[in-house]
């Protein structure tokens, strides 16, 4: 499985998975992301947190192209994000992303979720497209709800079809955006053991999350931001541990309230 | 979950007598008007079955005996159901219609198949549909003789502009929905017109426009027949409404839906085809078999500019001599024959939601 994720497309290794330089992003007049500078090493695990509304979830839609940016430049794999149709469906053929909502898509089965762009954008056989579903379902331990619907599933079992989903595209990246914020407390750590296992094969991740059990576990480096600025950003231990920042002291204090 | 041991309690029933002696039988007041109404009801039901089937005089020959009888006198339709059926179609080559009739009916089901739902398959069935129905009531091949458009009529012709309206509407209303919805707000905006342009003119106007003006305003090649330009301007009747059926369904899909296809790499005519319009045809499938039940009655309005569909043949059938005074049966056995087909279309409307539901989980 682990060579599965490796730099396997003939990227030059040492080229950053994602460079953002001087992002920004305006929705109408309202400037959510200011000057936003980032880098992403291949296989490098980095955790986005930060108040609500701070501009996290734009900041990873940026990354695979659901949104657009306004200023600055985002290179993703070594290809410019900019309007040509090209570029862009072949970075999103690269980048997979899970979301809060799940967005499995409710009138197929859990099989058929995760063959859908294995036939239509690999143009795999339906065969081999099952196979390989089968080979992620099993993955996400739930090898055995395939041929049901999602409205039939929990909502932790809902998000691991969503991952299998995501990494039938063998992604060279995923994105992740608040995993588990919209699951029960019990369904939580269901999710997070498959990211964890994700992250130990070598996976290169962006996650917006505030589960920082899983982010002292898991990432190379947390990233806060707040008001649409990347404030501070550290290695889990010392960003836990010593922070420098203002603005990170009290939202740490918020959150390790409960 | 499977060796620890819990009674479940089951919901306390409620017999099916209970229930009707609750809602039917309740008070004094209550049992009087329940039995003042089945007593009416009973004697509605009673009246009709006498008048239609125990009184009435069934057969051509026996009409005289009609005058004399209190139920209904069938004789007419034994009579003059050709008519009916196939309006000015030339008597010697009814079996023509009668073919054509069955094969488009059998086209239509088939289409309500499920396994059918892939374009290629939809289109080839309908391809094949039309082709047969065409060679039959139109002639000049294999033998058969040419018969013009304008002595089509009756069940086929109905039957013909229900089918042809609906198939040529569908990609059409399909096809506006989606551009109504375009990112870019000039195409929007110009589906949008477009759309409210037709669904606020009358039916009549636009086929009393098609059949009659459109002539004087095109060029000879593009005119067609009057029939076909008149199923052409019902058609885009047909598809701005529908358009705004499935637009209202487009519309409740979440957003993530499309975000999640878009993630995936999937081209926009992929999402649109695998991901938006069967969730589009979920969430607003009561409306858009209204939108057939409705057309499919609407078909009699063709008869203002001169076509003899089912309606309008019936009139005819009872419209000579000793037949005038027969016109309820004709109506009563019309009314009978749309009952059957709208019947059918709402029935299998409401299968396929229980059917789709089932996939919501
Ligand atoms: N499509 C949009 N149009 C206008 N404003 C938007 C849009 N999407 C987000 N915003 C605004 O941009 C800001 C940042 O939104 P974003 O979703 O990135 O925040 P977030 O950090 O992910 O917050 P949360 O933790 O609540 O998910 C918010 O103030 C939000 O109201
Ligand atoms: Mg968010």
């Amino acid at each position: 499985m682990v060579e599965k994720f490796d730099t396997e497309n003939g990227m030059a290794s040492g080229t950053p998975a994602v460079t953002m330089t001087a992002v920004n992003k305006w929705f109408d007049d309202f400037h959510v992301l200011k000057d936003i500078n980032l880098q992403v090493d291949d296989g490098e695990k980095v955790v986005v947190c930060g108040p609500s509304g701070s501009g996290k979830s734009t900041l990873i839609r940026c990354i695979c192209k659901l949104e657009d940016h306004q200023r600055g430049t985002i290179n993703v794999l070594g290809t410019e994000l900019n309007d040509k149709v090209a570029n862009i469906d072949e970075i999103r053929r690269e980048v997979g992303m899970v979301f809060q909502q799940f967005n499995l898509f409710p009138h197929m089965t859990v099989l058929e979720n995760c063959t859908l762009a294995l036939t239509l954008v690999r143009k795999k056989s339906r065969r081999k497209a099952e196979a390989i579903a089968m080979q992620f379902l099993e993955k996400v331990r739930i090898p055995e709800q395939a041929v049901k619907y999602p409205g039939e599933l929990s909502g932790g079992q809902q998000q691991r079809v969503a991952i299998a989903r995501s990494l039938c595209m063998n992604p060279k990246i995923l994105l992740f955006d608040e995993p588990t914020s919209a699951l029960d407390p019990e369904m939580i750590s269901e999710v997070l053991d498959v990211m964890v296992a994700l992250a130990e094969e070598g996976m290169t991740m962006v996650c917006v999350t505030h589960e920082m059990g899983f982010a002292r576990r898991v990432a190379d480096r947390v990233i806060f931001m707040d008001e649409g600025e990347i404030v501070e950003q550290n290695t889990p231990q010392e960003f836990f541990d010593n922070p420098i920042n203002e603005r990170t002291h009290l939202f740490l204090s918020q959150i390790l309230q409960h | 979950m499977t060796n620890t041991k819990t009674t479940y309690q089951l919901p306390p029933q409620i017999s099916f007598s209970q229930r009707l002696k609750n809602s039917l039988f309740a008070t004094p007041f209550d049992f009087v008007l329940t039995l003042i109404c089945a007593a009416l009801f009973a004697l509605l039901i009673y009246w009709f079955i006498d008048w239609a089937f125990l009184s009435s005089i069934w057969r051509a020959e026996d009409e005289p005996l009609c005058k004399e009888a209190s139920g209904a006198c069938w004789s007419v339709i034994d009579a003059r159901h050709r008519i009916i059926f196939f309006g000015l179609f030339p008597f010697e080559e009814h079996w023509r219609s009668t073919l054509a009739c069955a094969v488009m009916i059998a086209t239509i089901v088939a289409s309500c198949v499920p396994w059918f739902w892939t374009a290629i398959r939809l289109s080839a069935l309908w391809l094949i549909g039309f082709s047969i129905f065409y060679i039959l009531m139109h002639g000049g091949l294999f033998g058969l003789s040419v018969i013009t458009p304008e002595r089509w009529g009756g069940l086929a012709l109905t039957i013909f502009i229900f089918a042809a309206v609906s198939i040529i509407g569908m990609p059409l209303s399909i096809l506006l929905a989606l551009g109504r919805r375009s990112k870019l707000p000039v195409i929007a905006k110009l589906f949008g017109l477009f759309i409210d342009f037709f669904r606020s003119l009358p039916l009549l106007t636009i086929l009393f426009t098609a059949a009659v003006i459109t002539p004087f305003v095109l060029p000879g090649w593009l005119q067609g027949d009057k029939l076909y330009r008149v199923i052409f301007g019902f058609a885009l009747f047909f598809a701005a409404y529908q358009a705004e059926n499935i637009r209202a369904g487009l519309q409740a899909i979440p957003p993530g839906q499309d975000e999640a296809g878009l993630t995936l790499g999937l081209k926009y005519w992929h999402r649109v085809a695998r991901i938006q319009l069967p969730q589009a045809f979920r969430n607003s499938l009561p409306a858009i078999v209204n939108q057939f039940v409705i057309t499919f009655k609407e078909t009699s309005i063709v008869t203002i500019v001169g076509f003899f569909e089912i309606l309008a043949s019936g009139s005819a059938a009872f419209g000579t001599g000793k037949w005038t005074v027969h016109y309820i049966e004709v109506y009563v056995f019309i009314g009978a024959i749309y009952f059957i087909f709208v019947f059918s279309l709402s029935r299998y409307g409401a299968y396929l939601e229980r059917k789709l539901r089932v996939g919501h989980g």
